[in-house]
């Protein structure tokens, strides 16, 4: 069958970057589709801004190392404009007494600098590569679920539990070094599970970080072990995670998704606000949007979080009051701001050189010095409050892409800008809003600098602070959580979002969900948006079947 | 010429006892060796100061096996168990009171909250179903999920269509039962901070979690389900005290023939060939058996009683691997009578054969953890608080009583000193929250009895002070509980674990001991057909 009347086959709610995948696959296998934009621009959080005339900085990801390659494969991403940049170095990790630990691309170049950084044992320098690769070996194991629609649980049926087996048979085997395989290490606390691997806390910090990024989780807290896993699984960052920057920023990617996605015949609409799913009985027919214009089509597809999808656009009685009381419940109180800076020149990190060739500015500048700093940093967003200390990723994007900052245009004297990731930054402050302590948030995370590239704040030509309210506000997440649903065992696999709802379906026939609260999760890798689309188009398919028996 | 016996136990807590006594109904000879001169491990009742008689460790039984009650009769060898109703939880002038009374519990709730009052009925009804869902894994051997073991499908396959037979919202609470905070899952359901934390608490006992931490929701449904047989509804305390389960449990070890002794510590296991062959007295003898049964924890057995190097290396780590961080200490009162609760009118008794529970928000039971995390027992501790001889007058001097405090959180690794400095401290600290809601606690208290985890240790051979003999973490539950894949056995042959370390862990519920008993006499038998065949 085809959209029967409707110019559309099937409309996909929100341009973000799972959107478009999930657009771009469908109009791949020739369904007519569009995308529903209510910014002015798409790509939602891989987004770049104009700091400065002429001086562009990531929104708020600043990473695209998750991105899945068979995406960029499959939809020709580079005929469509993307270049990924991918430096040598992938964190490195600044200590308040100047020494600092380097994590390269290179196991093997990160044991022999680990050797002689003076912060790691030798035992921890010499089994770094062993578990480095028992860590891929994990994150292999994992990425045998994350790459395909989890197995229906709910009353699986033969098919489901031969599908279920074979995952769980293929990941078991690929976790067999590992003594009580996934099993025993998913459930762990990544403090617990670095703690197996190494003695150096500095080691255990950088990395247990990673794991909790966009997070309100502690080390400690079980389950946290498998966010690192998680984040390891589908990339060949290992230990040291990855650092992919996108040319001309994060937006590159939305501009080549979108690029892509009319290439294979989608439409791209900006500036157009869905603000219900319409139904006619128990299947959708299309969407109504803001302007009160409506769209039709017997396929919507969601991108927005999960709870907006459901208690937004739906109305109550498709839902019901048990699936109303769940979605009301899905935890995703947001943890995490960005500040974004304009330099006017580079900052000198002690420790470096400070002139820019030092080739380890160019990854994720971790600070995150001990494990009991990241604890006690979330400890802080647990009690509703902002850290002394908090927890950052920054990187210096326009040291690998000088182009960001454009010499000709620019005002003022910015030579570089600094994208910084920062937690804790909790939805809800108890002491007083957002208004107040935005800024408190943006000089925060200077005086934290300060003590590792001294002066830095002098260097400020602009600084933009951007809240859990402000992501809630400018890209629609609820409470502002980066990755729409909170990552977490128990929010995770067949049962992200939503036990029963793992699958990409959602209660009405012909909806569906798209975006990062469906499995494999969040993070810029495109995985919800192919994996969804996937299931749409196998349901199309039995539907056209059905249509012309 | 050593003396030879089928079985061995090393250690008489209440597992030990139990396997004892079901190895020795199979016919089998069994000696069991206990190191103090009481058998009953850390669920005993000892006259600490005269007259009073303290269950000193464990407190209260909900969780013994109704099977084992009836198999080895402990009814007829004297276990009495009276129930324990109700939990108070004081708020300065005010409370929270839930009792048996469901009526009442539900007035009460109401006068917090409408919704909350109403959400009760479903999340008890909901738990109990839990509970029953989850029976079969106590009872059975873990399953084998586990390594490559073929028979893992097996039980993944009985789980899967178990489980897919479930109605949605039992499959939806299960999956966050066992991946959820407590606080997170019980705050689903309700409003009222008081009783989200009081029921919460529950997810935090015996192990190194807060309320909020991911994994406490588990512990939270391990505490459930002694609550839906047909014997015991609720908790209960024994008769004498919990010393008198073991009590019981002994008698009907003795009459179906095996040897008890106590005061006979072992001192090592011995080994022929990566098989164990017998133990060392430490007062040297030697005892020869076809099987060692430990019901001492992992770390002990397997590290402690064995000759260094007798484990492979990757075993040797994977022990170590395996968690005890002690959280809880115990605190227990001689008073001169009871202490009166503000925030009741005077007068009130009832809830005295109740439970009072202090914890008045998630945020104070969370607090509390944060202090053990940075190395200090909480300056507001989580305390559950018993009054035995409110309900059993034979554990104390006639008019006087006996106030049993489990406190959490007591951390085994300090951050300055050790606790031989803090102890008193602790129960300085213990007494001092108490009387905040009972003025009157201080003039009344003749003894005080405080265990630490460093006290638990020496006295009951506890590692690290972990009252569950290693923490219920599920990286460290079923099939990997104690070791990856071991179940019962260990990776010396003939050499079994029978304590709260294997399957399905901790509490005064004898399921260890019978599954580690049944588990052994199955192998046997299958290895005298398997002979018989040949």
């Amino acid at each position: 069958m085809t959209g029967g009347g409707s110019r559309y086959d099937a409309i996909v709610v929100g341009g973000g970057h799972n959107g478009l995948v999930c657009a771009a696959y469908l109009a791949l296998d020739g369904l007519r589709t569009v995308v529903l934009e209510r910014r002015r621009e798409v790509g939602g959080m891989a987004a770049t801004h104009e700091l400065l005339p002429g001086v562009r900085v990531p929104a708020l990801a600043h990473t695209l190392g998750r991105l899945r390659p068979s995406i960029v494969r499959d939809l020709h991403l580079r005929e469509h404009g993307l270049a990924l940049v991918q430096p040598e170095v992938r964190a490195w990790a600044p200590q308040p007494d100047g020494r600092s630990l380097t994590l390269w691309g290179d196991a093997e170049r990160t044991a022999a600098h680990l050797a002689d950084s003076g912060l790691v044992s030798a035992a921890d320098a010499r089994a770094y590569a062993d578990n480095d690769g028992r860590l891929r070996a994990l994150g292999s194991a994992i990425a045998v679920l994350m790459s395909r629609p989890p197995p229906d649980i709910t009353h699986a049926g033969l098919g489901d539990a031969l599908d279920g087996l074979r995952a769980g048979l293929a990941a078991r085997a690929r976790a067999r070094s590992e003594p009580g395989g996934l099993l025993r290490v998913t459930p762990m606390s990544v403090a617990d599970l670095l703690a197996e691997w190494f003695a150096s806390d500095a080691l255990r910090a950088v990395v247990a970080a990673r794991a909790l990024q966009y997070t309100s989780w502690e080390p400690r807290n079980p389950g946290t072990a498998a966010l690192l896993l998680t984040d390891t699984a589908g990339n060949d960052g290992g230990m040291a995670g990855q650092t992919v920057y996108a040319r001309g920023g994060p937006g590159a990617l939305g501009q080549a998704l979108e690029s892509a996605a009319r290439a294979l015949g989608a439409e791209v609409r900006t500036g157009a606000e869905v603000v219900a799913v319409r139904r006619s009985g128990e299947a959708v027919c299309g969407v109504a949007l803001a302007s009160g214009e409506e769209v039709d089509a017997p396929v919507v597809v969601s991108g927005l979080d999960p709870r907006q999808t459901l208690l937004r656009l739906l109305e109550p009685e498709v839902l019901g009051p048990r699936l109303g009381w769940r979605a009301g419940n899905i935890r995703q109180r947001g943890a995490t701001g960005k500040v974004n800076l304009a330099l006017g020149a580079l900052p000198a990190f002690r420790g470096l050189d400070g002139n820019g060739t030092d080739p380890r500015l160019r990854g994720r500048i971790v600070i995150a010095p001990t494990t009991t700093y990241v604890e006690q940093a979330a400890r802080a967003g647990k009690y509703d409050r902002l850290a002394d200390a908090p927890v950052l990723e920054a990187t210096i994007p326009s040291l690998v892409d000088p182009g960001l900052v454009d010499t000709r245009r620019r005002r003022r004297k910015a030579a570089h800008v600094v994208s910084v990731i920062v937690q804790p930054a909790p939805y809800e402050l108890r002491d007083a809003g957002w208004d107040a302590q935005r800024q408190t948030l943006g000089h925060g995370v200077l005086r934290t600098l300060d003590a590792y590239a001294p002066g830095i704040a002098e260097l400020v030509e602009e600084m933009q602070v951007i809240t859990p309210l402000d992501i809630e506000s400018e890209w629609g997440a609820t409470e502002g959580h980066a990755l729409h649903a909170e990552a977490g065992l128990d929010q995770w696999f067949a049962w992200r979002p939503l036990h029963g709802y793992g699958r990409y379906r959602l209660p009405l026939e012909g909806l569906y969900l798209c975006g990062s609260g469906a499995h494999p999760g969040g993070g810029v890798t495109g995985g919800p948006g192919q994996l969804a689309a996937r299931e749409v188009l196998a349901d199309w398919a039995r539907r056209r079947d059905r249509s012309h028996a | 010429m050593a003396q030879r016996y089928d079985a061995v136990i090393v250690g008489g807590g209440h597992n030990g006892l139990t396997c004892a006594a079901y190895l020795a109904r199979a016919g089998w000879s069994v000696l069991l060796l206990e190191r103090r001169h009481v058998l009953g491990g850390a669920t005993v009742t000892e006259e600490v100061f005269p007259g009073f008689k303290f269950s000193v460790a464990s407190y209260v039984v909900s969780l013994l096996r109704p099977q084992i009650i009836r198999e080895l009769e402990l009814p007829r060898h004297g276990l009495e168990v009276l129930p324990v109703n109700g939990t108070l939880t004081p708020l300065g002038d005010d409370y929270l009171w839930r009792t048996d009374d469901h009526g009442r519990t539900v007035r009460e709730l109401r006068r917090w909250s409408k919704r909350d009052a109403e959400a009760y009925e479903e999340y008890a009804l909901l738990m109990a179903e839990m509970a029953r869902f989850v029976q079969p894994l106590l009872d059975d051997g873990p399953p084998r999920l586990a390594g490559l073991d073929p028979r893992g499908l097996l039980d993944l396959a009985g789980l899967a269509r178990r489980f897919a037979a479930l109605p949605e919202p039992q499959q939806t609470a299960f999956i966050q039962l066992l991946t959820m905070s407590s606080a997170d899952f019980v705050s689903q359901w309700f409003e009222t901070e008081p009783l989200r934390a009081t029921i919460a608490a529950s997810g935090i006992i015996g192990t190194f979690l807060g309320v909020r931490s991911p994994g406490s929701a588990y512990v939270l449904l391990h505490h459930y389900m002694g609550e839906v047989d047909g014997e015991y509804r609720a908790w209960g305390l024994p008769r004498g005290g919990t010393g008198a389960v073991s009590g019981a449990i002994a008698a009907a070890a003795r009459e179906a023939g095996a040897e008890l002794r106590v005061e006979s510590p072992v001192a090592r296991i011995t080994t022929r060939d990566g098989r164990a062959t017998g133990v060392v007295l430490e007062s040297g003898q030697e005892i020869e058996a076809g099987a060692v049964l430990s019901s001492a924890d992992v770390r002990t057995t397997l590290l402690g009683l064995l000759e260094p190097g007798t484990l492979l290396a990757e075993d040797e780590v994977a022990v170590r691997r395996y968690k005890f961080r002690g959280s809880s200490g115990k605190v227990n009162f001689a008073l001169g009578g009871l202490p009166e609760f503000s925030c009741l009118p005077a007068g009130t008794t009832e809830h005295y054969r109740g439970m009072v529970s202090i914890s008045p928000s998630v945020e104070y039971l969370e607090r509390a953890y944060d202090d053990a995390v940075e190395g200090r027992f909480s300056a507001e501790p989580y305390i559950d608080i018993g009054f035995p001889s409110a309900i059993d007058p034979s554990v104390a001097p006639p008019g006087k009583h006996v106030m049993a405090c489990f406190v959490q959180y007591a951390p085994y690794e300090l951050a300055d000193g050790t606790w031989d400095d803090h102890r008193e401290a602790f129960g300085d600290t213990v007494q001092r929250t108490i009387a905040r809601h009972a003025p009157n606690l201080d003039s009344l208290v003749l003894h005080r009895q405080v265990l630490t985890p460093l006290d638990i240790e020496r006295t009951f051979g506890l590692s690290e002070g972990n009252i569950f003999q290693g923490e219920l973490l599920l990286e460290q539950l079923f099939s990997n509980r104690p070791l990856p894949g071991s179940g019962y056995r260990t990776p010396v042959a003939d050499l079994w674990i029978c304590g709260s370390s294997a399957h399905p862990g901790g509490a005064i519920s004898g399921a260890p001991g019978r599954n580690a008993a049944l588990e052994l006499l199955g192998s046997r038998r299958a290895v005298g057909r398997a002979e018989r065949v040949a």
